[in-house]
Parts: C-alpha cells; structure tokens; sequence
C-alpha cells in the first residue's frame, strides 16, 4: 500500500499544479461577464442536486441510509458540497442504475443509491464512509 | 410501414443449389434463424417512427457532390452547407475537416465546420428524429458503417428521402444521387454508429424535432466558435419558442456585447432582470454592460443587487462590484 501511495505522489503533485494552471488566470480578474455556458450549467448543477435531494428523501432511501449511520439531512448537505459537474455526474449514475421492482428488488435499489451517492460524496473527500477509499486524514 | 417478416425460405423448390445436401441445409437454416432474428427487431423502431409522418418524403432542394477517394465527409457537409445557404464545395471544406492520417473525417470537425460557417449543428440521433427531419425538409448527414463492427468501413452519405411502402430511405451518397437502399440495410449500417446524424441548419430556422436544452447547447456551440453574431440569430429564435429560458437570454446579451452591439446587450440583459428577478447572474451581466456605457449609478446599483441575490457565482458578483466600485474612484484593479 505505501508503494503505491509512493507512486501516486508524483502523480498529485502533477495533477494539483495543472488544476491550479486552469483556476489561476481566472481569479487574477473575474469581473467579467457570466458566460453562457456557465449559466447553462449552473442551471443543470441546481437540478441534478435537487433531483438527487428528491430520491435521498424517499422512505427506503431513508431507511438504507440510516443503515449506513447517515442522516438524509447530513447525506443532503454532502450532496450540496458536490460541484455542478460532480452533482450531473452523479444523477447519470443513478439513472444508470436498474430500476427496482418488487419488495426485495426495492430494497437492493435503495442500498445501491445509497452505496453510490456516499461513494462518489466519500471520493472526493466530502464524506468517509467507506474504509477502501483512501485517504490522509489531516486533523 | 408494415412489419413483413422476411420470407427467405418459403419455396424451396427455387433454390439454385441442389437439394439432398444435408450439411449445406443446416448452414442454411442457422442463417436463416439468424436473419430472421435480426431482421424483425430492428425493423420496428422504423415503423413506429413512421407511424406519424407521410409514407414517403422526398427533398430535391439539396444538392448532390460526387465524393473523391475518402472524401465522403467533405462531399456531405458540402451538400448540406449549399442546402443551408453557405456557398461550399467539397474541395475547400477538406482541410477543415479531413484528417489525412485517420483517411477519414471526424464527427467533431464536422460539427466543428458547420458552426465555424455560421450553421446551427444539431444532433439527429435514431429514426424517429431522421424520419421527422427529412418530411420537415431538412437533408441530415448520416454516419455508416458499411463494413463490419470489427473491420469498419465509415461512411458519410445524406438522407433525402425515404419511402415506407418501398421500404427504401434515399441517399445522397458516394458517387450516386439519390441512391435507394432498403430500410433494412441501412439501419444495419447506421446502427453501428449509434445512429449518428447530424443537422446544418441556418440560425434562424429551427429542427423540426427541437428540444429546448438540445436546441440551446447547438446555439452556444456557434458562440464557441466565434460566430456571435450567427449565435444572436440562434438566441433570438430559442426566445420565439422558449421566452422562458434564462440561458437564452443570457447567450443573446453576450453575443451581443461579443460583436460590440453593447447597446443591444444592455437591452436583453434588462429583459432577463426582469424575467429572472432571482438571478444575481442577470444583474452582474447588465451591471457590467451598463458600467461599460459609462452609467455608473446604475451600474452600481445592479452589481448591488447581484450581490444581494448571492449564489453559486456570488465570487464573480463581488468582483465586478468592487471592479466597479474602483473604477469609480479612480482606480483600475484590473486590466
């Protein structure tokens, strides 16, 4: 495992100097116009994260996230820490998902939306929930 | 259209070869089998597709060009941009859209082209858009694969027409105008491209399948490519139809300010305020406009109430408030 934190390092350490190339011309002067695009996909960000706030607040959704330990006010407020890209990407992957049926069919649905929203929340950082995502806990 | 299952096999008595040879019949059979299976299934997306629409269309408005080696993106979008009223011919269209090495053309550069040209490129994505768009009188290119999913051979040819009686769509394609290739066949070659279709429209006119977020996102496209004022003639058109959509009103403000018309961006950024009164993104935008015509006051004012409404973008908001706010004493943060 630390071999592979090893070679991963190099790696970040290229990754965060590009993204700061992308963010740092920006803030230099912002004052600008918001450009459309932006616009569109504001718009897209706000209803991806409200359609998933909607299926978070579902009573099996609620149930397999109580399993979890998680509140749905707490698994919202993650939800909301998601980007725009990040909040779309997220709906894509749940609407990729089998649409339950019967008694059990539901029940594994629900543990499957679950397991994917604290996935992707626990990925980028926003939550830890599962111990296979790794990361350095800075406290 | 009418589902006719395929009737291989019905007399058997005229088949060219000889009977009695068993292992022949059994190799026959499985094809047969197989033919069937395929052939029913893909049939039925096209009748229903169908279902609404006349039983045969046919434009004579496009033109056709006879493709050289390769040349089947070029020969297409040619024959699409004429349609649209962009003067083109295959030979000039080649270097924005040929790739030497891939022998072939992109989907990417073909989009890219009819945007850099001022056309609206608008995805067609499976019979029932194809169908619709061809009664609606507008020619789409289609993306073939007439060879086979593991040795493919990509193909650009443009729909025409079809026929549902026949059971023939109508091709300009290669070196032969109005080609007639069964239904059949061509969903078999269209299908290995994900029924790839694409639309090269002027910004005026719309698709006869238009949806709002499709429609909007063509448009931005002609912003990317720098064609604002062909994207003002997109935005203004989504507004006939959408007078709702903020980005619309959005994109028609800054394609304005793009091509310098600052006057008129004021104007459409002062008609979003009004419609979208919860959107500091509106206010920013008409804040920056009116502080370029040198109305400061009001400049102010709306970067102010930008501020207020807050949201995601409330850091940009802050920035143009206090770009505003220097310039008004004198000092130039910025550039």
């Amino acid at each position: 495992m630390s071999m592979l934190r090893q070679t991963v390092k190099p790696v970040s350490v290229v990754v965060i100097i590009s993204m700061l190339f992308v963010v740092v011309p920006y803030q230099s002067c912002l004052a600008a116009l918001i450009g459309t695009e932006t616009v569109i996909e504001t718009a897209r960000g706000h209803e991806a994260r409200q359609q998933v706030k909607q299926i978070l607040d579902r009573e099996e959704i609620r149930k397999a996230l109580r399993a979890q330990g998680v509140s749905a006010q707490e698994a919202k407020a993650r939800v909301d820490a998601l980007s725009d890209a990040e909040a779309v990407r997220l709906v894509e992957k749940l609407d990729q998902l089998p649409a339950g049926g019967d008694g059990l069919g539901v029940v594994i649905g629900a543990a499957l939306v679950v397991f994917i929203v604290l996935l992707i929340t626990d990925i980028l950082g926003y939550t830890d929930v599962f111990t296979f995502v790794k990361k350095r806990h800075v406290r | 259209m009418s589902v006719r299952g395929p009737d291989f096999g019905s007399k058997p008595d005229g088949w060219p070869w000889g009977t009695g040879r068993a292992d022949r019949i059994i190799l026959l059979l499985i094809v047969h089998l197989m033919l069937i299976g395929c052939g029913g299934a893909m049939h039925r997306p096209w009748v229903q597709a169908g279902a609404n629409l006349p039983a045969r269309c046919q434009l004579d408005s496009a033109p056709f060009y006879s493709q050289k080696a390769f040349q089947c993106g070029p020969a297409a979008l040619a024959m699409a941009f004429t349609w649209s009223g962009v003067s083109a011919d295959p030979d000039t269209l080649a270097p924005e859209v040929f790739t030497a090495s891939r022998k072939g053309s992109l989907q990417s550069a073909m989009i890219g082209s009819a945007r850099r040209h001022g056309r609206v490129a608008y995805p067609v994505s499976g019979p029932q858009t194809l169908l619709a768009e061809v009664c609606a009188g507008h020619p789409v290119i289609v993306l073939q694969n007439l060879g086979l999913s593991w040795y493919p051979v990509w193909h650009y040819a443009v729909v025409v027409g079809y026929d549902a009686n026949e059971e023939i769509v109508i091709l300009h394609s290669g070196v032969i105008p109005y080609k007639r290739v069964s239904i059949k066949v061509f969903e078999r070659t269209w299908a290995r491209s994900d029924h790839w279709g694409l639309l090269v429209l002027p910004p005026a006119r719309f698709p006869a399948t238009a949806t709002e977020d499709a429609y909007i996102s063509a448009v931005l496209g002609l912003e990317k490519a720098g064609q604002w004022q062909a994207a003002v003639e997109g935005y203004k058109n989504a507004l006939t139809r959408w007078p709702d959509n903020l980005a619309a009103y959005m994109g028609l403000g800054n394609s304005y300010y793009a091509v310098g018309n600052i006057e008129s961006a004021e104007g459409a950024f002062r008609v979003a305020t009004h419609r979208f009164p919860t959107h500091g993104s509106t206010f920013n935008n008409l804040a920056h406009v009116l502080w370029k015509r040198g109305k400061q006051q009001a400049a102010l004012d709306a970067a102010h109430r930008a501020v207020e409404l807050g949201g995601p973008l409330v850091s940009v908001y802050r920035e143009t408030l206090e770009e505003i706010q220097a310039s008004a004493y004198g000092q130039r943060p910025c550039r």
